[in-house]
């Protein structure tokens, strides 16, 4: 095969990077310059950056913005709650995901492509009537309350709806094919004669697991972490519709400053320092996923 | 099955679904001897090796090991470590903790796996990649590190499966030597399945010869390429010339049988049990086979040469039709045939063997 030339390459990965260039960095360049202007009545609700004096073009930077991000104690509550809730709510995804990842991985080969479309079906209903559905499920009077108190398991209604529970719940339920597909592909590619040669060696079956099976996943591990983790920490439909009012996560934060009180400069400085956390776990598993491949 | 075997296999037999895999075999092994199971693919060797190292369960009969039954033990109970054709690595681990993967499960103390390790490096030239990980190392260097997994637990018997297999042809004739020195040095009892006649022949103290599940033939290497049981056996194990014919009367020590196949009376060595007028086959091997322009002997036409360097390989037209390969070292005098000559074949009674099936 011939080897593709420098300008064949460029070509192949133009389209990607212009589709980012469009629609991420330059939103995000736009989110930017916001969050550095100032709050205002009218239309566009802010400052322009640059202002031209004659032929003197001035532009002005503001950090008030993320100054008052600081001061006020309810975005840094607001923040922290987000990663609390996301790094709680995928570590409870890898707990229900992994089991499954591995039964699947080890089903007959008749089963197992039924298994992994049952675990996608959920995406061909909308996101909104999914999560619809889990009021019907949490609420007082809804399906699980009624189903306890039927078995005589509870004898009143628990109060999971509006709770942090509830949007444990629906994280956990909406995320898990996210942590069980990239799981699943790194227990299914994985060779089964090594979990033999553990054996051979004197592990027992589940050390054999625990010594080979699981450090082998790791990388499927970390990237089903980082695909639940960081759209977590953004959410905004799951804890608008299950939480309750007591519950500020940082979507919902961004949400109320751009509809709500219409302050543009510091709803897109919420969203930049947001980005700016997320990095850090992307960048963990980029690094990871780098060197495992090596 | 002989009570005084380190290894006894009694009347095992083992299915999956409707395939019969290993079909009733009972074979003794002893303690020290480097044995082969050989055999084309699907024949049972890798199950029969599988069911050794505890992977499989036999469907019925008995496995044996110094005395105790471990027909039923799990594979990480049973003193016997396996080298896996694939070698198994693992790749999340160095060199070093690969070789201390065993020790490590059995709880042996640091200093003592430090010491093991160190033993087993320096007999298999390990020293310098103990820190890298298997993908930083070629074939023959994971291949070294596989068996240094294997042997650091001091195994009461090493099972190899194809353990050369991945190699290219040097490297795999130099590790066979390799195997047999380390197996002579340590005393132990290596098992080791192959396909492969040259290598079996090379390691072995004994070759089991299997086909379709069962063992047909048990020996050293002289005993099974001198004297097979079968022409199967004489087919697998090297090149040779096989005709039937109808057994005549005994000459001291060999018989002489009228061969339609071959066109005329031919000579072997005599074996018991064959009496005048029974149906036999006649295997006579190239390497035996003296051939001349003119004189006694089986006519017949040079039909194709191949030039090997050390030999020439010559394919005879007999006068019935059959066809006779016979190897002629090279000497370099220039008495060469060519295509197309017309030749005589003759061999020594001694040389050539009777099979009655």
């Amino acid at each position: 095969m011939k080897t593709p030339t420098r300008f064949g390459r460029a070509l192949l990965i133009l389209p990607p990077y212009l589709w980012l260039l469009v629609f991420f960095l330059a939103p995000f360049a736009l989110v930017m310059a916001i969050s550095l202007s100032e709050v205002r009545l009218g239309m566009p609700p802010y400052t322009p950056l640059f202002s031209r004096d004659g032929l003197v073009l001035s532009f002005r930077l503001n950090f008030e913005n993320y100054a008052f991000l600081l001061r006020d104690d309810i975005y840094v509550r607001a923040y922290l709650s987000s990663v609390k809730i996301a790094v709680i709510s995928t570590f409870i995804t890898l707990l229900v995901a992994y089991p499954l990842a591995y039964g699947i991985s080890r089903a007959s080969d008749r089963w197992r492509p039924i298994l992994v479309f049952l675990v996608i079906v959920p995406f061909w209903s909308s996101l909104l009537i999914r999560v619809y559905s889990w009021i019907g499920i949490l609420r007082n009077d809804g399906l699980l309350n009624w189903l306890l108190l039927k078995l005589g398991v509870i004898s009143s209604p628990l109060a999971i709806m509006n709770t942090e529970t509830a949007i444990y719940i629906g994280i956990v339920y909406t995320y898990l094919p996210f942590m069980v597909l990239p799981i699943y592909s790194a227990l299914s590619g994985a060779d089964e004669t090594l979990v033999e040669a553990a054996r051979d060696l004197g592990c027992s079956p589940f050390a054999a697991f625990w010594r080979v099976t699981f450090p082998l996943s790791l990388s499927g591990v970390a990237a089903g972490c980082a695909l639940v983790l960081i759209p977590a920490i953004g959410e905004f439909v799951i804890p608008d519709l299950l939480g309750g009012a007591d519950t500020q996560m940082i979507g919902r934060t961004i949400w109320l400053e751009f509809f709500n009180n219409r302050d543009w400069p510091i709803a897109s400085a919420i969203t930049v320092i947001l980005l700016a956390i997320l990095v850090v776990p992307i960048i963990a598993v980029q690094s990871r996923l780098a060197r495992t491949r090596m | 099955m002989s009570s005084s075997s380190f290894i006894s296999i009694e009347n095992v037999v083992k299915t999956f679904g409707a395939f019969t895999a290993i079909d009733g075999i009972s074979l003794g092994i002893g303690q020290g001897e480097f044995f082969s199971l050989l055999g084309p693919s699907g024949c049972g060797k890798s199950t029969l090796l599988r069911m050794l190292a505890g992977f499989e369960t036999p469907d019925s009969g008995r496995i044996l090991l110094d005395g105790a039954d471990v027909t039923e033990i799990p594979a990480h109970r049973r003193p016997t470590n396996m080298m896996f054709q694939s070698y198994a690595l693992f790749p999340h681990l160095t060199v070093r903790k690969n070789i201390a993967f065993g020790l490590v499960q059995d709880r042996v103390d640091r200093a003592e796996i430090g010491k093991r390790i160190a033993e087993v490096a320096e007999k298999l030239h390990l020293e310098p990649m103990l820190e890298r990980k298997p993908a930083q190392l070629s074939g023959g260097q994971r291949q070294r590190v596989a068996l240094a997994r294997a042997l650091v637990k001091r195994p009461k018997v090493l099972l190899l499966d194809e353990p050369l297999g991945a190699l290219d042809k040097n490297l795999r004739l130099q590790t066979q030597h390799e195997l047999v020195r380390l197996q002579k040095e340590l005393g132990l009892t290596f098992i080791i399945v192959t396909h492969d006649q040259h290598e079996a022949m090379t390691v072995s103290s004994r070759i089991a010869i299997m086909k379709q599940g069962k063992v047909l033939q048990i020996g050293t290497p002289e005993a099974v390429y001198e004297t097979p049981s079968s022409r199967y056996v004489a087919k697998f194990l090297g090149e040779t010339n096989i005709y039937e014919g109808v057994a005549g009367e005994r000459d001291g020590e060999s018989i002489a049988l009228d061969s339609d196949e071959a066109g005329g009376r031919l000579l072997g060595q005599r074996i018991d049990g064959v009496r005048p007028g029974d149906r036999v086959w006649l295997s006579v091997r190239p390497e035996r086979i003296e051939l001349r322009p003119s004189g006694e002997g089986l006519p017949g036409t040079i039909e194709d040469v191949s030039y090997i360097g050390a030999e020439r390989r010559y394919w005879l037209r007999l006068e019935s039709g059959a066809m006779l390969e016979a190897l002629r070292i090279n000497h370099g005098l220039g008495d060469d045939f060519a295509v197309g000559d017309p030749v005589v074949a003759r061999w020594d009674a001694r040389a050539a063997h009777l099979l009655t099936e």
